[in-house]
């Protein structure tokens, strides 16, 4: 039996981006009914920026990360504010199939500048380390979980405390009522893009650290806190955190065993289909 | 906003899709598409120029692809995310059947359509009770995982073993062709006939029982439920037909010379071939044609004229939010019109008149 603990924190790390991207995911969902398939490219695009701003333009660190941020919310929120509405009363599928649009629009861009050439974004914190017994702790890594952990938390008591969240909540169970009670939708639903967008932008630059800076990668990373949310019915935020890093711990778990070794990306999309074979079980019809 | 309601531009524009206008139309529409079958069967070989001939070959490969894609979406309101990826899975059977046995060619195709046709209906089956957000999902998942586990077992290449690839070789994966379409024209006419082949299997499903059945469910699955539809069977079996075509497509691409890697397969190409169907049109079989072209033959124009071709990714993106924002029915549908609108104005100038405001509208 090979030591598992480094895996372990390894899993904890991963499992902890899954989930923040989860999370940002969901409330997006619950907001506005669209799953936001270009969270992934987003975050990605603005690591690549900040990568420029280091490396290119030679700008002090901090800016870089802050503008990687900020392009996030900026980025996620344009989208809201051009597609969002003539989407909106949509079937959740047409606005899913929307965001693959510029899913396609971002990785076009990121190719056409940054081309498939290797590039490399080191957070200062992953050089900061402790021991933890046998084993290293980076505070990227810790700045992962506790990011999870933080977004789930904060969002919860937003969405349960203030008026925005409630506004959001409204608007999740019935837009139309939602506007005839006079709350503004619209802009509910920008602040419900800008929220999650910063999420993606944040999680875009701790995945460009812990798993590499590579559009195609982390555009499609997003499969796995997908998964994650699915796991959740894209409703529960406490349930998408857990399952974030149970995926994300399951992934790296295997990844000792060379039977399976080779083949443990996959995780997310067996935990998928199993969650989904559960739900499916009895399903009432729906009329529309 | 129900589970089971229809995105409405999946729904069929005023026309019918069975039979509709006159007989005179249907025989200038027949003669079109003799026309056609004429000009890529005996014109594209006439040309003698390799390069465009393997582009329109794969061209062909990818309609098939995309024709099941538009029947899933078109006809009865599924959508797959991960169509390529399943391509790649019925190359990997075909070519895993084509080194283990000795079987025909022809036969293989077959018999790779039909296992890739159980397993698309497999991967589909979770999901075919919840809603078709729920499919679109397990699909992109899927292809994500698809591309990951290619990568880990490569394609067979006349390996030992289950996974039939040796990595001692440097044989490329190829499929041997069929004696009667060893030479490149030839193997080019075969593709262009199995393509025909598919269009007609679909039209067969289209305008007998199960296109019916879909056209119901497409509307309303609660309705179609409660007016004795077979809601699981039928989409199980649009499933089943797509997945079958697809697995063919597979077979066919793994012959069609060069050998598959993994490099062909990225899990964005079944974004993109999503992008160009919609663009293409899902209601007009003429569109999964055009999807073709605009998947291969576009991307080998500009690479001629020295552009990048990342553009394209940017421009099937936006090809994507014009079709869900404005509904359209895609550039199969919407060219002629335009054009028509061309001719029109075009006339009335000439005659005097200038342009009035209603030809353009």
């Amino acid at each position: 039996m090979p030591d598992l603990r480094p895996y372990l924190v390894l899993g904890l790390a991963l499992g902890g981006v899954f989930a923040v991207s989860g999370v940002g995911m969901v409330v997006l969902y619950r907001a506005t009914g669209v799953l936001n398939l270009a969270y992934g490219a987003i975050g990605a695009l603005g690591s690549l920026i900040a990568w420029s701003m280091i490396n290119v333009f030679l700008l002090p660190d901090w800016l870089s990360y802050v503008v990687a941020v900020v392009f996030g919310g900026v980025a996620s929120l344009l989208y809201g504010l051009l597609v969002g509405p003539p989407l909106a009363r949509r079937d959740p599928l047409v606005k899913a199939v929307g965001t693959l649009g510029f899913l396609l629009i971002l990785l076009g861009i990121m190719d056409w500048v940054w081309t498939d050439k290797a590039h490399a974004l080191i957070l200062p914190t992953t050089q900061w380390g402790f021991q933890l017994g046998e084993v290293t702790v980076n505070v990227t890594q810790i700045l992962a979980v506790g990011l999870a952990v933080a977004t789930t938390a904060v969002t919860e008591v937003f969405l349960r405390v203030t008026r925005l969240g409630t506004a959001m909540r409204a608007l999740a169970n019935d837009r139309e009522i939602t506007a005839t009670l006079g709350v503004p939708v619209r802009r509910v639903e920008a602040a419900a893009w800008l929220g999650s967008g910063l999420i993606a932008g944040a999680t875009g630059l701790l995945l460009s650290t812990l798993v590499g800076l590579d559009a195609v990668t982390l555009t499609f990373l997003v499969i796995a806190a997908l998964s994650a949310a699915l796991v959740a019915r894209l409703q529960s935020l406490v349930v998408t955190l857990v399952a974030g890093f149970v995926i994300g711990i399951l992934q790296s778990l295997v990844t000792p065993f060379s039977l399976v070794s080779s083949y443990r990306s996959i995780t997310p999309f067996v935990v998928a289909i199993v969650a989904l074979l559960w739900f499916a079980r009895r399903r009432p019809v729906v009329l529309s | 906003m129900g589970a089971s309601s229809v995105p409405s531009h999946l729904r069929a524009p005023g026309r019918s899709p069975s039979r509709g206008g006159t007989q005179s139309r249907t025989i200038a529409r027949g003669a079109g598409v003799v026309a056609f079958l004429g000009l890529v069967l005996l014109g594209v070989p006439a040309l003698r120029n390799a390069y465009w001939e393997l582009v329109l070959l794969t061209s062909a490969i990818y309609t098939i692809v995309a024709l099941s894609l538009a029947l899933l979406l078109g006809r009865v309101g599924m959508i797959s995310l991960g169509q390529v990826a399943l391509l790649a899975i019925g190359g990997w059977i075909a070519l895993r059947l084509g080194f283990a046995t000795s079987m025909p060619f022809l036969l293989v195709v077959l018999a790779t359509g039909l296992i890739t046709s159980v397993l698309g209906t497999l991967i589909g089956l979770p999901a075919l009770r919840l809603s078709g957000l729920h499919l679109a999902l397990i699909t992109l998942m899927f292809a994500a995982a698809i591309t990951l586990l290619l990568e880990a077992t490569q394609f067979p290449n006349g390996g030992s073993g289950f996974l039939g690839h040796s990595v001692l070789t440097t044989a490329p994966s190829t499929l041997r062709r069929p004696g009667f379409a060893s030479s490149d024209a030839a193997y080019y006419r075969l593709v262009v006939v199995v393509t025909a082949l598919m269009f007609l299997l679909t039209i067969v499903h289209i305008r007998s029982r199960p296109g019916r059945a879909w056209a119901a469910i497409r509307q309303s699955e609660a309705a179609a439920l409660a007016a004795g539809v077979n809601v699981t069977l039928y989409k199980l079996w649009a499933l089943a037909l797509a997945s079958f075509m697809t697995g063919v497509a597979g077979g066919l691409l793994a012959a069609s010379g060069g050998g598959l890697t993994v490099y062909q397969f990225p899990t964005q190409n079944s974004i993109i071939l999503l992008a160009v169907t919609l663009m293409g049109g899902i209601v007009s079989l003429w569109g999964p044609v055009v999807a073709g072209l605009l998947f291969e033959a576009l991307p080998a124009l500009l690479r001629m004229w020295g552009l990048p071709s990342d553009l394209l990714t940017i421009l099937f993106g936006i090809g994507v939010l014009q079709v869900q924002l404005t509904a359209a029915a895609g550039l199969a549908s919407q060219v002629p019109k335009d054009l028509a609108n061309l001719v029109r104005l075009a006339s009335t100038l000439i005659r005097g008149r200038t342009g009035h405001q209603e030809h353009l509208g």
